[in-house]
């Protein structure tokens, strides 16, 4: 009877649920990438960003705002493949004193369920890292996002600093949001070549 | 799922116990037929379990009732999607997990001195559960939803030896299903199975 039971388990054990293939899905970042319709891109010709330090925004530690590369390695790799990128479309950058037309915010976002929303046009949020003190952003255009909890995203952003209003808002006119950083197996790598899927999907991007 | 499946167990084995009757459990491997694109692989995670009593003492005729699941997975390598203002690129699993409850009858067709095989044809009826999800990265995405289950079938029986209330069992089954999934374009859900496994008689 033993054996006879034990037969009886050995296809149910096979029939369960598959184990998930987990190396196979986070040898890359997913890249998702969103930009104002109604925008020229050829328009602009300057950019202002940071060189070794990107934001860091996150509700389980939410006095830590910046990762600098004295402290960690990935702002700089991270923040020189974005410049790469703009350079090969066409875009030059200047000192932030150097009236840019564009400033481009690079940031991780940790745990912040910003997966969680439905993001409508001109929704507003307070700027907590990049341009200025006293100056909100919002998006242009609706988007969707799936999200999970726990998770950590390698955020860009484009603003159009041409186009403030009159009460301080500057519009994101392109983002890229490149995720799960948490759960890579080589962060620096994944998000270079994540950076370069969100330009390669996003040809509009371009001066020329 | 796993207390589940030990009452299933008791239940069928306490059932067995009283004449004419069998309880069986199989390995099932399952080909969708329905948006193939979707998922198009062919499934060998999947079980069906099930008690069957025959009706008069010729045992032509059963009825009975059972259980089968099955899980479909299929990669999809590194794709960009367009949509309006933006894309997403990425590589991911389609997976479908069916699962399905039914009540069903059988005709058994003569063959040979009725002691060793008996080939049968029958039809099941019931509900359905498909889950519909798409895994990418860390992420998920998930469509659920119920639908009536119909599924003709045909098979044999073999009884071992007589002294041993031990058998095999063979089928085919065609599985038609109206659980839909408009994020992933199902109308409704079908396939065709094989299964195979063993079955305790009691007769």
């Amino acid at each position: 009877m033993k054996k006879i039971i034990a037969l009886l388990f050995l296809p149910l054990a096979w029939s369960c649920q598959p184990p998930d293939d987990t190396v196979k899905l986070l040898d890359e970042l997913v890249v998702s990438t969103n930009y104002d319709t109604d925008i020229s891109f050829d328009s602009y010709t300057t950019y202002s960003m940071a060189t070794d330090t990107i934001g860091f925004v996150s509700n389980k530690s939410p006095n830590d705002t910046i990762i600098t590369q004295r402290e960690s390695d990935y702002p700089r790799p991270v923040l020189e493949k974005v410049q790469t990128n703009l350079a090969a479309r066409g875009y030059n950058r200047v000192d932030s004193d150097e009236d840019p037309d564009l400033r481009i915010n690079v940031y991780v976002v940790n745990d912040f369920n910003l997966f969680q929303e439905i993001v409508y046009s001109n929704y507003y949020y307070p700027s907590y890292y990049g341009y200025g003190y006293g100056y909100g952003s919002y998006y242009g255009y609706p988007y969707v996002n799936t999200y999970a909890t726990n998770t950590g995203s390698l955020v860009i952003e484009i603003l159009d600093l041409r186009n403030i209003t009159p009460d301080k808002k500057v519009k994101v006119i392109w983002s890229a949001y490149m995720g799960d950083v948490y759960s890579t197996i080589d962060l620096i790598k994944q998000s270079q070549e994540a950076i370069d899927q969100a330009f390669v999907q996003s040809p509009y991007l371009d001066r020329q | 799922m796993k207390t589940v499946l030990v009452i299933l167990i008791t239940f069928c084995y306490t059932a067995s116990q009283a004449q004419d009757n069998y309880f069986y459990l199989n390995w099932d491997v399952t080909s969708p037929l329905t948006n193939k694109e979707w998922i198009g692989t062919t499934a060998t995670r999947g079980a069906k379990l099930g008690f069957r009593k025959f009706i008069g003492s010729e045992r032509k005729f059963s009825v009975g009732g059972d259980i089968n699941w099955s899980y479909l997975r299929e990669y999809k390598p590194k794709e960009t999607f367009q949509q309006p203002g933006g894309a997403i690129t990425t590589d991911y699993f389609n997976d479908i997990f069916n699962f399905g409850v039914a009540a069903s009858g059988q005709y058994y067709f003569p063959l040979g001195e009725r002691e060793h095989f008996f080939p049968y044809a029958g039809l099941g009826l019931g509900a359905g559960r498909n889950t519909y999800s798409v895994s990418y990265n860390i992420y998920q995405d998930q469509e659920s939803s119920w639908g009536f289950l119909a599924r003709p079938e045909a098979g044999i029986l073999v009884r071992i030896s007589q002294r041993r209330k031990l058998g095999a069992m063979a089928a085919i089954h065609y599985d038609y299903l109206t659980s839909k999934s408009e994020s992933y374009d199902y109308n409704n859900f079908s396939a065709i199975g094989f299964q195979l496994g063993i079955m305790l008689m009691q007769w």
